[in-house]
């Protein structure tokens, strides 16, 4: 079946190219919806115990005299149901985004058939080869932008990440002399060392993680959102996968260990992730470009499920799934949010939006929702994720992470209000605006779809990923379908939500008991003066959080990407030097040849 | 469960809700008459918020901006009462054994969000303005108060409420958190804390009436602000009780019997009057901060005195 799948993938590409933009979304939703239809097929038919036991791949490739081992594994079957969703919304969503067909629906079916390959391959060669389709398939995408900043960065970092991987899987290679990953890796010491921390470093690019995060605020500000939606939903996820398939499913942890068995490595990944949870959210809360905002937002989120696996207990990983699978959803409504209010403003910067919640309530409330579970209010399942990390926190008495994630869990809450109060409540600046079109709509509605079902079934999200724990070896956490239980506390979300809606009741009584007049927008409070008589602004969002600004911004100046720019700029000077060998003079370059001439003759004579 | 007994707990939540209102209410009036006779003022008379509140529910004239301005009056009152009903009063521990400290300080954002979404709504830049200054002083005090409560966390090697009540009430008062020096430091810092969670001066910037018009209620009239009004009365009740579960053993002095019980209820209404007490005071006594000013003494001076209570229980339990 899986041939079948790659075959239909790639044929619809090519055909998505030549067609016009609808029939082309329609093609694209159609065929984006197969590899989701795959996986309830083998949940339904094989279970997961079976599928995991040796090698016995659903499929072989074979490229020019290599195998290619697919087969689907529990820990793939959780990621593609977090990730493969986004693809058949992203092409619904898109039906009414794109003006024109210019192959944004080739590439992203080649992204869905790249991603579908990394989460099948069984052995590190396909893993690398369908990692590279992927990079490359997303950077044409990326390239679709036109911003030189965002190409570049992303055509490095990529690059950088590639070698990384393809480096470690050498190693591997060379000391394991197989490359299945059903293998257990025996090696350790210091190539282990190498190895395993290459391959992380590599992965944590796509992952974000703070040092290596330069080129996702450029990226996720310039390009259209709806590709966006998945790089920042899906694409991070399968930096995740591949942590957890080499740290967790093979064991890295221990050969990270072996080295250095006094150091612990995994708390590294800890602090990264806690620091880049922290900073993110502080230079979120001072940005004013919507796009970038939510790119910071969205390091910062990804950063707690770095947290979770550095903490790497049991309590800590399910923590960290469940935060991945909820940031897939909410991270996704809300650049598709984004997408919706440039589609229909044209504008990006947030003081310069304001008052579109009236004009576009149902945007709003899918918005209102996502940004609920962002800022983990446990009326969504936000909550449950973050609440299981920071209980992995304490139990292992983890005092400078636990503080620091906690904190950036508050300045969430001041970025999600300035999204919410920039873009879509203050003054009304916009009066020709819409609702967005109804597709956009539905793909927004069924984003939001599972953060309402698991928060008051949270042991349902952890009864799907039971079997990526248990494959690696790890026991679940005690659960209901509605509580969680820790060595610490409980956490009942059913008690939770009933509770609310009674206690809904008495605030209803008092809103029913007087009738009230919903008057414009004009009719305001301004110290006595009559609107009409100035019409002063009154959307407070220029420089919002200007206090806070004043006091964080000092500490904040010289971040990464500083330093970054100054290896640019080292990097640039010595081409620039190697360069002024080229004179362009013929006397120079004959005295070159003589040069090396004699070099050769001096270093015969040597010997 | 079977439903005698499951009749009996709602009946005893719903009581609950019903004292925590009025004894928020009785507080506030309490605290204006304090701050009247510190500034040599006769002051209303202690039932004040009884009748303002009564009278802001019953108006005939309420002004709406919109369905999402509504969502504050919805939003406000729901969220603190489901906050107050996941504390552990006086030794009754309510819905406290289905969640923790982390899940209250969750649920304490419900209310604050539903209330900014309303100020948004109304479309005042006064009201934009003071939730700014809301969620800077959130994330201001938030620091101090999360170190202390990582401390009691690691030290009682628990995240529940009920469960940190219980440890510190084994020995009556003697087992208190704050008698242990670490502690003392820790609930100085949250006691800070507790100062901004309570907007009280000098750090009531987000609402300070002389600069931006009440801030987030500047549009709020009629039953809209009785509602906030009820919220703040109700908030004063939760956020103080949460201080006294943490470093006061939840007020609970005695262990079984109906006579227990009582008392424990009255110990833990005089220690939340006392700190309430304390906090006016401190109002009284204090003009404003300006926003950077509070945000600098929390991160640096509270946070550093939150730190050091921090590493010393860490040194404690790691021997």
């Amino acid at each position: 079946m899986l041939d079948i799948i790659f075959a239909e993938l790639i044929v619809a590409a090519i055909i998505t190219f030549f067609v016009r933009e609808k029939l082309a979304a329609i093609i694209a939703f159609f065929m984006s919806l197969l590899p989701l239809l795959a996986l309830l097929d083998w949940a339904s038919n094989y279970g997961f115990a079976i599928i995991n036991l040796g090698i016995e791949s659903h499929m072989k490739i074979y490229l020019a005299g290599v195998t290619l081992h697919l087969a689907i594994t529990p820990l793939s079957w959780f990621f593609a149901l977090m990730i493969l969703p986004l693809f058949p919304v992203i092409m619904l969503f898109s039906y009414s985004f794109f003006k024109e067909n210019d192959g944004f629906f080739a590439l992203m079916l080649l992204s869905l058939l790249a991603t579908f390959g990394i989460l099948l391959s069984r052995d590190m060669l396909s893993l690398f080869l369908f990692w590279e389709m992927m990079s490359w398939s997303s950077f044409l995408l990326v390239y679709r932008s036109k911003d030189r900043n965002a190409i570049m960065s992303y055509l490095i970092f990529s690059v950088f990440a590639a070698f990384a991987i393809l480096f470690g899987i050498i190693i591997l290679w060379h000391e394991n002399s197989s490359l299945l990953l059903s293998d257990i890796l025996n090696i350790s010491g210091k190539p282990g060392f190498i190895a395993i921390a290459s391959l992380i470093t590599g992965f944590a690019v796509k992952a974000v993680i703070m040092p290596l995060h330069a080129w996702a605020p450029f990226v996720y500000s310039k390009c259209d959102e709806s590709f966006v939606a998945f790089l920042a939903g899906g694409l991070s996820k399968l930096g995740y996968y591949g942590m957890f398939l080499f740290l967790f499913s093979l064991k890295g942890v221990d050969i990270l260990q072996s080295y250095m068995t006094n150091v612990s490595w995994n708390y590294l990944l800890a602090v990264f992730g806690a620091l880049s949870a922290f900073f993110a959210t502080l230079i979120a809360i001072l940005q004013d470009d919507l796009r970038k905002l939510l790119a910071y937002s969205s390091i910062g989120q990804l950063g707690y499920i770095a947290i979770g696996f550095g903490i790497g207990t049991p309590l800590a990983i399910t923590g960290a799934l469940f935060q991945a699978f909820n940031h897939a959803f909410f991270k996704a409504i809300l650049f598709l949010t984004a997408g919706i209010v440039a589609y229909r403003t044209g504008k990006w910067k947030i003081s310069e939006l304001g008052g579109l919640a009236y004009k576009m309530p149902f945007t709003f409330m899918a918005a209102l929702f996502a940004i609920f579970a962002l800022a983990a209010i446990p009326i969504t399942s936000g909550f449950a994720a973050k609440w299981l990390i920071y209980e992995a926190a304490i139990q292992q008495k983890y005092v400078f992470i636990a503080p620091i994630m906690l904190i950036a869990g508050v300045g969430a809450f001041l970025y999600s209000f300035r999204i919410l109060y920039g873009v879509f409540l203050g003054e009304n600046r916009h009066d020709n605006v819409e609702e967005a079109p109804k597709s956009m709509i539905a793909a927004l509605f069924i984003l939001v779809m599972p953060l309402m079902i698991f928060v008051v079934f949270p042991g349902y999200m952890l009864d799907l990923m039971k079997p990526a724990l248990q494959a690696a070896g790890m026991e679940s956490i005690a659960h209901t379908k509605f509580a969680i239980e820790t060595s610490l506390a409980k956490y009942n979300s059913i008690a939770v939500l009933i509770t609310l809606m009674v206690a809904m009741i008495p605030a209803f009584i008092i809103y029913k008991a007087r009738k009230h007049r919903v008057t414009s927008f004009e009719d305001n409070y301004l110290a006595g003066e009559p609107y009409e008589l100035h019409k002063p602004s009154m959307h407070a969002a220029n420089n919002f959080y200007k206090p806070l600004k004043k006091v964080v911004l000092p500490y904040l100046e010289p971040g990464a990407t500083h330093y970054f720019e100054k290896i640019y700029n080292g990097i640039k000077c010595a081409s620039n030097a190697v360069r002024r060998v080229y004179t362009g003079y013929v006397q120079d370059y004959a005295i070159y040849v003589v040069l090396f001439l004699l070099f050769i003759v001096g270093w015969l004579i040597w010997i | 469960m079977d439903m005698i007994g499951m009749a009996i707990k709602i009946a005893i939540l719903i009581a609950y809700a019903i004292i925590g209102t009025c004894v928020g209410l009785l507080f506030m009036g309490i605290g204006r008459k304090i701050i009247a006779r510190v500034h040599n003022r006769v002051g209303p008379p202690f039932y004040q918020n009884f009748i303002d509140v009564a009278k802001l529910l019953s108006k005939k004239t309420n002004i709406s901006h919109g369905w999402i301005f509504d969502l504050a009056l919805l939003f406000s009152i729901s969220g603190i009462l489901l906050t107050l009903l996941f504390l552990p009063i006086g030794g009754a521990q309510l819905l406290s054994m289905d969640g923790d400290a982390f899940l209250v300080l969750y649920l304490l954002a419900i209310p604050a969000l539903g209330f900014a979404l309303g100020a948004g709504a109304s479309g005042n830049p006064n009201a934009g303005v003071g939730v700014m200054r809301a969620l800077v002083m959130m994330l201001s005090y938030e620091l101090p108060f999360v170190i202390t409560l990582i401390a009691l966390m690691i030290y009682y090697d628990t995240t529940s409420l009920a469960t940190i009540v219980k440890m510190q009430s084994i020995d009556g008062i003697k087992s208190w958190a704050i008698t242990m020096p670490p502690f003392m430091i820790a609930a100085f810092a949250a006691d800070m804390a507790l100062q901004g969670m309570l907007m009280e001066q000098p750090f009531d910037i987000p609402v300070a009436p002389h600069e931006i018009a009440s801030g987030p209620m500047v549009e709020f009239g009629g039953k809209y602000l009785g509602s906030l009004m009820l919220y703040k009365a109700i908030a004063l009740v939760a956020e103080t009780t949460l201080f006294v579960d943490l470093f006061l053993g939840g007020g609970v002095v005695m262990h079984s019997g109906v006579m227990a019980a009582i008392i424990n209820f009255f110990v833990w209404l005089g220690l939340i009057f006392l700190l309430f007490v304390l906090s006016i005071l401190i109002a009284a006594s204090f003009p404003r901060f300006r926003i950077e000013q509070a945000f600098g003494f929390y991160w640096k001076y509270e946070a550093i005195i939150a730190a050091i209570s921090l590493i010393w229980v860490y040194i404690m339990v790691i021997k």
